[in-house]
């Protein structure tokens, strides 16, 4: 997105903007200030961004979504505190306190940063003379801070990948999934310390738009035989963005904050879901490596994340660049029996980040077809069993249950109806 | 006797024209409906705004009087 010069920043459109529910106000009414032909007179206690102080510019007419916007994600940025919480302490608080006001904090957005101007993170300026856009531009907002992963991913800008079929195909803009609802937060929405935007329920969803591609919904054996256990996006998204290394500090040349990213590439990796959970039961996920590290905030302080390996760094990815036929969804044999390129083995993770990153690390490849096909079926009457674990029994041998090969030690529970289908 | 007729006519043809004048003044005229439009046209304008407007409307103005900016080159390395 090209600056926009000092003057195209503020530049009003008087004939569009006049026509408007805003513009039947008085420009002092929100943004303070007195009349004089004189700039710096006429500036005199000017308010330049009303909606920062929504209750008392905006909730007159918008008291619903001002009464929920502070618990937004877009105006708490509680993802960021509750990863940094997770990996630091209480003790090292003040100190990433410093340091998230410093990188993190501009971030937050306000009213009017999504529905009149650019958001003040990539230099502010009216989007069309002042006029309100119920829907924000998508490219002038949304991917202009969402822009080095998701944006490029929708937009295709990644060299040689497609962008998304939803945008290519659909002409669809951000808010047709992320709608208001959504975005403006809701009295429900916890302030809990773990809030981040993968916590609660799964919105927005595909199958509220693809209701066939749910379990049960349609005759694709695709969608029948692997239902719940792979997200959407495991065999319709494409190669997409991971970074590593991000370190920020403040510059002894201008005193201005910057940041450091040590790397950027392009990944494609399925990973074990680390957030399973009803409303995201998926057992694999595609996983994408965010740019923390243990020292990322070492300018601030010494060992500021000493529980660095309470979380992933290969975490639970919704790529935005879906497409109906992908490389890994061309054939079953892309997963099963494979190599294992596409999965997020052990070898694939730095040695000093295994630990972080067990929840998510895949031990145990898909079977090769031939093994499901051959697989024993389930005696019928399991069905009739209290226990649901086969490995009670399965294990053991208790019970003259035949015990299961050593080369199934990495299964769970849940994966051996996968193979071992009911006996009809 | 024809004097007694021509009174009655007279009288007759006056209170014809009467009834026919009140008929008349009892339409409301196109000028009438007009004039809440007018009175809402004055209403919307804003005397006060205009120095606001006047400078924020002149973009030769806006680029005289900006305050020149920093070129702000980012030290940050990489994608953010």
């Amino acid at each position: 997105m090209a600056p926009l010069e000092p003057w195209e920043k503020v530049i009003v459109d008087l004939d569009a903007f006049s026509q408007t529910t805003h513009g039947k106000q008085s420009c002092t009414d929100c943004h303070g200030g007195v009349q004089s032909p004189e700039k710096d007179a006429a500036h005199e206690g000017l308010i330049a961004s009303p909606s920062s102080m929504p209750e008392k510019y905006c909730a007159e007419c918008h008291q619903e979504q001002v009464a929920t916007y502070p618990t937004a994600l877009h105006s708490t940025q509680q993802g960021y505190w509750t990863a940094i919480n997770a990996r630091s302490v209480p003790e090292n608080h003040p100190a990433l306190e410093g340091m998230f006001n410093n990188h993190c904090a501009t971030c937050h957005t306000t009213c009017g940063e999504c529905h009149v101007s650019q958001p003040k993170n990539v230099g502010g300026g009216l989007f069309t003379g002042h006029v309100f856009e119920k829907t924000p531009p998508m490219t002038r907002s949304c991917t202009a801070c969402h822009g080095s992963r998701v944006g490029n991913e929708f937009l295709g800008k990644n060299e040689g990948f497609p962008g998304d079929v939803h945008f290519r195909e659909g002409r669809m803009n951000c808010v047709k999934c992320h709608d208001g609802a959504d975005l403006h937060g809701s009295t429900s929405d916890a302030m809990s310390a773990d809030a981040n935007r993968y916590v609660g329920m799964e919105e927005p969803k595909c199958v509220d738009c693809h209701p066939t591609a749910a379990p049960g919904g349609d005759s694709n054996p695709m969608h029948q035989s692997h239902g719940n256990l792979l997200s959407c996006q495991v065999c319709h998204s494409i190669t997409y963005t991971s970074c590593d290394g991000c370190h920020v500090a403040i510059s002894e040349k201008s005193g201005k904050p910057f940041f450091e990213t040590q790397a950027t590439y392009s990944t494609f990796l399925i990973g074990r879901n680390p957030i399973q959970t009803e409303e995201r039961p998926y057992l694999y996920v595609p996983v994408r490596h965010v740019p923390v590290d243990p020292d990322s905030y070492k300018y601030y302080g010494d060992n500021l994340l000493p529980n660095f390996n309470a979380l992933p760094t290969w975490v639970y990815a919704t790529p935005h660049n879906i497409q109906k036929n992908t490389p890994q969804n061309a054939s079953c044999a892309v997963c099963h029996g494979s190599d294992g390129t596409i999965f997020l083995t052990a070898d694939k993770v730095k040695a000093e980040e295994l630990e972080a990153n067990q929840s998510v690390i895949v031990n145990t490849l898909p079977p090769a077809l031939e093994s499901i096909a051959s697989a024993p079926a389930m005696p019928a009457s399991h069905l009739e069993h209290v226990s649901n674990s086969c490995t009670a029994c399965h294990a053991t041998g208790i019970r003259n249950a035949p015990v299961f090969p050593e080369n199934h030690a990495a299964y769970q529970d849940v994966n051996c109806s996968g193979c071992h289908k009911l006996q009809q | 006797m024809n004097s007694k007729l021509l009174s009655i006519l007279i009288v007759t043809a006056f209170l014809l024209f009467a009834c026919g004048t009140r008929q008349t003044t009892a339409i409301p005229s196109p000028i009438e409906t007009e004039m809440p439009v007018e009175t809402e046209a004055v209403a919307e304008v804003q005397p006060e705004a205009d120095e606001c407007v006047a400078c924020h409307t002149d973009q030769q103005r806006l680029i005289d009087t900006a305050k020149p900016e920093e070129a702000a080159e980012s030290e940050s390395k990489g994608v953010g």
